[in-house]
């Protein structure tokens, strides 16, 4: 049986190997290389990740994305606690219907979107047309489109789908007694959820966070076109050196950096969950 | 049209195969099948009608969405099967250096006599004499605004010194043309353009990070930035022609400004990759000189609106439509700047990118 299985699964196995693992060695071994105008000079050498590491900009820019990540992850914990608590334990016969309704947005595609809030946040825009009429203001709030306010604004609403899926799964499995009994033993609210509620959900917040944060840290549409002149991100950068300066090289080197710094970030994550309980049946499919 | 192409195909095997022997019947033999690297709007069928009901030969087209992704393309090794491409006339050296592009031979294209002057003399395109990039079509990029939310027609320093229309401008997000522009603001002489030295390079940058608080945004894709005209969110940018074309006809007020410092010209070129040869390569010879030539330049000068590099089908043009694409004054290209592809293009992206990222 387990025979036959491990027949079946080869193809998989091997057109992962073909479509995902070949194309990253490429780009590892790249990032050895130079480049001389349009010569790659494949005698290996460092050169490239002394560049990233001795330039402000790509640290930087490196250091900006995961930090966008994380302010996006926060947005969207906030925000996905009480609509994950709403649709588990308000949903009723109407969960699933929710939950699809909260994925709705992302049938609409990226552009279709970043247009969408462009009408809604533009200085002729919805809001600001609204605010001018009921005399909030008299002039256009600008920072409201093309400033990194709009880009983390969006992104946030882009995903924080996959943030509430992660955080209901971690409402689901958490036991109401527990939340009754420390109210009846006189925990304030805050307590409650600071004690128990947060705790209990806690895989499903890393769940939740470590796919927002890998999206956000990935995105390159959305800063760069609701980001205004600020919206640079170290993905565009990437684009930039394979596209316009013909630097496969450097571009590799960074795209391998990112890559490494963010399989660490999901180590760590990966590990903190999988000392959980809920966390390793996630994971492993144990109860 | 497809279906057509499989059903011509078929008769002309069957037709050909069963006459072989006998009759040499050359008009019927199956003419060669062409792929061009094109950018979609050079390649519209009816601009291609006559030569292909002439020639007989067919065409598919291969879509480009940015120089760089041809180059990156053929240089990935999907040269193999292209027998024509469509690089910048600035990025012939690339394909040059990476021996992606055969010479060609200009005896074989007649039209090539009637090639503008400012093409002729230029050496964009070719190496020890020997021609591997042909200009094909060209045009400005230049400073469009808003005639309606303007004052006055600007110039380049809109984009460095502060004004009422700070917060309302754009810069298309391209190095070479960031900093080019950067560098006529700054009165670098023409010649030194493309060879800037550290001190200019450090200057460049100094501006175009003071530029980058009086920008609304930097545009990435045409049909973005003039969707920004057309909200107001923008009043003027560093822009392509379309916008100005199409907003115009869509009633706003949209002018072209002629900026002291100077404009930047364009122009793409028409290339054969290495490898194509026989009877592909004549055809592509026969498509080339119907791409430079009246047929195809008045199409082109009405629907593109862009003027091609030969005087061609400009007897055959109303003087509104030479206007429209810069030929009724064929001084006027004697200001443009025309993009050529800088000495050390490299540290240019790195500070364009050290720009963005302050």
């Amino acid at each position: 049986m387990s025979r036959t299985g491990n027949w079946l699964a080869a193809p998989v196995v091997l057109a992962l190997i073909a479509t995902c693992l070949v194309p990253m060695g490429v780009l590892f071994a790249y990032s050895f290389f130079q480049v001389d105008f349009v010569a790659i000079n494949t005698d290996p050498t460092l050169k490239n990740y002394a560049k990233i590491i001795g330039s402000e900009t790509y640290r930087s820019l490196i250091g900006r994305a995961f930090l966008s990540g994380a302010v996006v992850v926060a947005i969207t914990a906030v925000i996905g606690y009480p609509v994950a608590w709403f649709v588990a334990r308000r949903g009723g016969e109407w969960k699933s219907a929710l939950l699809t309704l909260l994925l709705v947005p992302l049938y609409t595609g990226d552009m279709v979107r970043i247009f969408a809030w462009r009408v809604i946040l533009g200085a002729e825009g919805v809001i600001n047309r609204f605010a001018q009429w009921a005399g909030l203001i008299t002039e256009p709030i600008q920072v409201l489109l093309f400033s990194p306010i709009a880009s983390h604004l969006v992104l946030a609403y882009n995903f924080l789908p996959f943030m509430v899926m992660g955080l209901w799964l971690g409402y689901e499995a958490l036991d109401d007694a527990l939340v009754e009994a420390a109210r009846d033993l006189g925990a304030p609210p805050v307590a409650v959820f600071r004690r128990v509620v947060l705790p209990m959900t806690l895989p499903g917040l890393i769940a939740g966070g470590m796919m927002v944060f890998v999206m956000v840290v990935g995105d390159y549409m959305t800063p760069q076109l609701l980001g205004g002149a600020s919206g640079v991100t170290v993905i565009s950068a990437i684009n930039d050196l394979f596209g316009t300066a013909f630097d496969w090289p450097l571009g590799s080197a960074i795209a391998c950096t990112l890559l490494a710094l963010l399989g660490l970030f999901l180590a760590v994550a990966a590990y903190a969950l999988s000392r959980m309980n809920l966390g390793r049946s996630l994971i492993s499919g144990e109860a | 049209m497809t279906h057509d192409m499989h059903r011509r195909r078929f008769l002309q095997a069957v037709l050909a195969g069963t006459a072989a022997s006998a009759l040499p019947l050359k008009a019927l033999a199956a003419q060669p099948d062409l792929l061009w690297m094109v950018w979609e709007n050079l390649a519209k069928d009816e601009y291609l009608a006559p030569f292909l009901a002439r020639s007989g030969v067919t065409i598919s087209k291969n879509f480009i969405g940015s120089d760089d992704e041809q180059f990156a393309k053929l240089r990935a090794g999907g040269d193999s099967s292209v027998d024509l491409i469509t690089p910048g006339l600035d990025k012939v050296d690339y394909y040059m250096a990476s021996g992606l592009v055969q010479e060609i031979d200009l005896a074989k294209i007649p039209n090539t006599a009637k090639i503008y002057d400012a093409f002729k003399n230029s050496p964009l395109g070719k190496a020890d004499g020997k021609t591997y990039g042909l200009p094909f079509y060209w045009g400005i990029n230049p400073l469009v605004y808003r005639k309606d939310l303007m004052d006055a027609e600007p110039d380049w320093s809109v984009f460095f010194e502060d004004s009422k229309y700070a917060g309302k401008l754009a810069m298309r997000d391209y190095a070479l043309e960031a900093v080019m522009i950067a560098a006529m603001y700054l009165e670098i002489p023409r010649d030194q353009i493309f060879h800037l030295d550290d001190a200019q390079l450090a200057e460049v940058k100094k501006a175009l990070i003071a530029q980058k608080k009086l920008l609304r945004t930097y545009w990435s894709s045409i049909g973005d930035l003039t969707n920004l005209f057309a909200t107001g969110e923008v009043v003027a940018a560093y822009s392509w022609v379309p916008p100005y074309h199409e907003l115009n006809a869509r009633g706003l007020s949209m002018g072209i400004a002629n900026p002291k410092q100077g404009t930047i010209g364009w122009a793409d070129s028409l290339a054969i990759p290495k490898g194509v040869e026989g009877e592909k390569l004549e055809a592509v010879y026969a498509l080339i000189d119907y791409l430079l030539g009246e047929d195809y330049g008045k199409m082109l000068a009405v629907g593109g609106p862009y003027a091609q590099s030969t005087s061609s089908a400009r007897d055959m043009l109303s003087k509104e439509e030479r206007e429209t694409i810069f030929i009724e004054d064929m001084s006027v290209m004697d200001s443009f700047i025309w993009r050529s592809n800088p000495e050390r293009y490299n540290d240019w992206v790195a500070l364009w990118n050290e720009v963005k990222a302050s």
